[in-house]
């Protein structure tokens, strides 16, 4: 997944977030990448059950 | 006594003979920052250098104890701050150029605990830019260099701490872990580094820092030290909501109990999937001590790990949060590799957050389970040895991995899930590689269980090949 600098400014701009040259965008790509790329991972793991007091089991 | 000879001592054998007056705090401290002087040069382990302060604490501590009024084993003991923990009166930079004249009003918690406890205050040490990453590279105050090999990181982010006890200035230095900032300073520099269970110690003056994970924990030259430490450390702060009411045990009563019995959990996923080769044989070698001490090695598997990375996203929300006011009234203040790395939070989405939290909960289940089965987990602290200071990147099995900045994260891959699952771990000294840089084991057990954490790793110190190894810079070397 990948966003465009175009969306990450308007972003910036409609939530009053920090200023981004084009140049820092490409600066700040590492880590967004790193984002997305456990978001990827998470696609395959069903959250929908998780809740902060779930009954889990002692193992056999 | 020379000074060699007193800066080679543990706190552990320090304190019988501070208390019997055959070793004085004047002479000790003085002693510490004659060598603090003699090693910033070498080091820039310090941002401030605490001479007058040291020297009158010290005469205070030393006229206490000639009247009798011994306050324990940290009484009279010359030690290291941090620069992100608030100091009354003594200026508090978090090691950034935004924070560079703040002077607190208050002391930490923990810097009441220890000055409460008698200790003497060497220094504020050196770290990371707001303690935002794992080198002590620091664009504003210079970088720490590693005692063991001047060319490379002490780790970070309480690189300053780790330097400092390793090269036998300090007898402990309290650093903060948010990801491995305490153990990995440990391994890198070749002493023992705590992270203890979250809540047991008050995190109340810890400054610039997330509300999640974050541990105050100390350095120390042996594990009985840690133990001390944590002594004095540990215990309920009615001001701190993240602090549990929770008993304090003896921790040095655990000290000499054996492991046999103790069943020793080795994850066969994560903690060895990516490893430098030396780091791999030095720790698969602490395994096989461990098992001739009695413990019985169980496998265990911890598939929710593959997920880990998720917790970097409620932690890069967190972190621009934690920056935002500072971001937008000092930006041009800021070194590059903590603004990029920071500013990328603004991005996150709110429902990512949330399944980060979820993903949390989830691994911390599967630890509670897995802790149902074995006493405790071995593994290794850092999966490589310290890169060097100019290094971007670090290669692993063919692999490049940016070391600081945007996109770094992987030295402290086997370090930062304990803070998430907020288990004690320790990392402790198990050898040095062929360049004669350190290597560390971690230890981890369940939650409130530093007593046993303390145990297993006195027993492996024991028989660890880094046992009276020092780094060339120490006196008397």
């Amino acid at each position: 997944m990948s966003i465009a600098n175009e969306t990450l400014k308007a972003m910036i701009r409609d939530y009053n977030g920090l200023e981004l040259s084009d140049d820092e965008l490409e600066l700040v790509r590492p880590e967004l990448e790193s984002y997305f790329a456990e978001l990827k991972k998470l696609e395959d793991l069903d959250l929908s059950a998780v809740f902060s007091a779930r009954l889990t089991q002692f193992p056999d | 006594m020379s000074n060699v000879d007193l800066l080679r001592m543990t706190i552990a054998e320090l304190a019988p003979k501070i208390q019997s007056k055959e070793i004085s705090p004047v002479e000790l401290t003085e002693a510490s920052l004659a060598e603090a002087a003699r090693l910033q040069p070498t080091l820039n382990s310090f941002i401030t250098i605490l001479h007058e302060r040291a020297t009158d604490q010290a005469r205070a501590s030393e006229a206490e104890i000639s009247r009798g009024q011994y306050r324990g084993p940290l009484h009279g003991i010359p030690i290291g701050l941090k620069d992100n923990l608030e100091t009354a009166g003594i200026t508090t930079t978090v090691g950034s150029k935004v924070l560079a004249d703040h002077v607190p009003e208050h002391d930490a918690e923990v810097v009441v605990r220890c000055r409460n406890a008698g200790a003497i205050f060497i220094g504020k040490e050196n770290l990371e830019e707001f303690a935002a990453g794992a080198t002590s590279n620091n664009p504003h105050y210079g970088a720490v260099h590693n005692p063991w090999g001047l060319d490379h990181i002490p780790g970070g982010s309480s690189g300053g701490g780790g330097a400092n006890v390793a090269a036998g200035i300090t007898f402990a230095s309290l650093g903060t872990d948010l990801g491995g900032s305490v153990r990995l300073p440990g391994t890198f520099c070749g002493v023992v580094g705590l992270k203890q269970t979250y809540g047991r110690v008050s995190q109340r003056g810890l400054m610039v820092t997330s509300f999640n994970g974050d541990h105050i924990g100390p350095m120390t030259r042996s594990v009985a030290d840690s133990a001390i430490m944590l002594q004095v450390l540990a215990g309920n702060d009615p001001l701190d909501p993240s602090t549990v009411p929770v008993p304090v045990p003896d921790y040095t009563a655990y000290l000499g109990k054996s492991l046999k019995g103790l069943k020793m959990g080795v994850p066969t996923n994560h903690y060895f999937d990516l490893l430098d080769s030396e780091v791999e044989s030095a720790v698969r070698g602490s395994i096989a001590a461990m098992e001739e001490l009695g413990a019985e090695l169980i496998e265990v598997s911890l598939p929710l790990m593959h997920y880990i990375g998720a917790m970097r996203i409620s932690a890069m929300a967190d972190g621009v949060v934690t920056h935002e006011a500072m971001l937008r009234e000092h930006r041009e203040d800021y070194g590059p590799d903590v603004f990029y790395r920071t500013v990328p939070g603004q991005f996150v989405l709110g429902k990512d957050y949330s399944k980060s939290l979820r993903v949390q909960r989830m691994i911390q289940e599967e630890y509670a389970q897995v802790m149902q089965q074995v006493d405790f987990l071995i593994t290794p602290t850092a999966p490589v040895p310290a890169p060097r200071i100019d290094a971007e990147y670090i290669n692993v099995n063919g692999e490049e991995f940016r070391v600081r900045g945007a996109g770094s994260g992987m030295v402290s891959r086997n370090t930062s899930p304990l803070n998430a699952m907020g288990l004690p771990a320790i990392s402790v000294p198990c050898g040095v590689t062929k360049g004669g840089l350190p290597i560390g084991v971690q230890f981890i057990t369940g939650p409130f269980e530093e007593g046993l954490l303390f145990q297993v790793a006195a027993n492996y110190e024991m028989v660890s090949p880094s046992q009276g190894l020092r780094p060339a810079v120490a006196v008397g070397v």
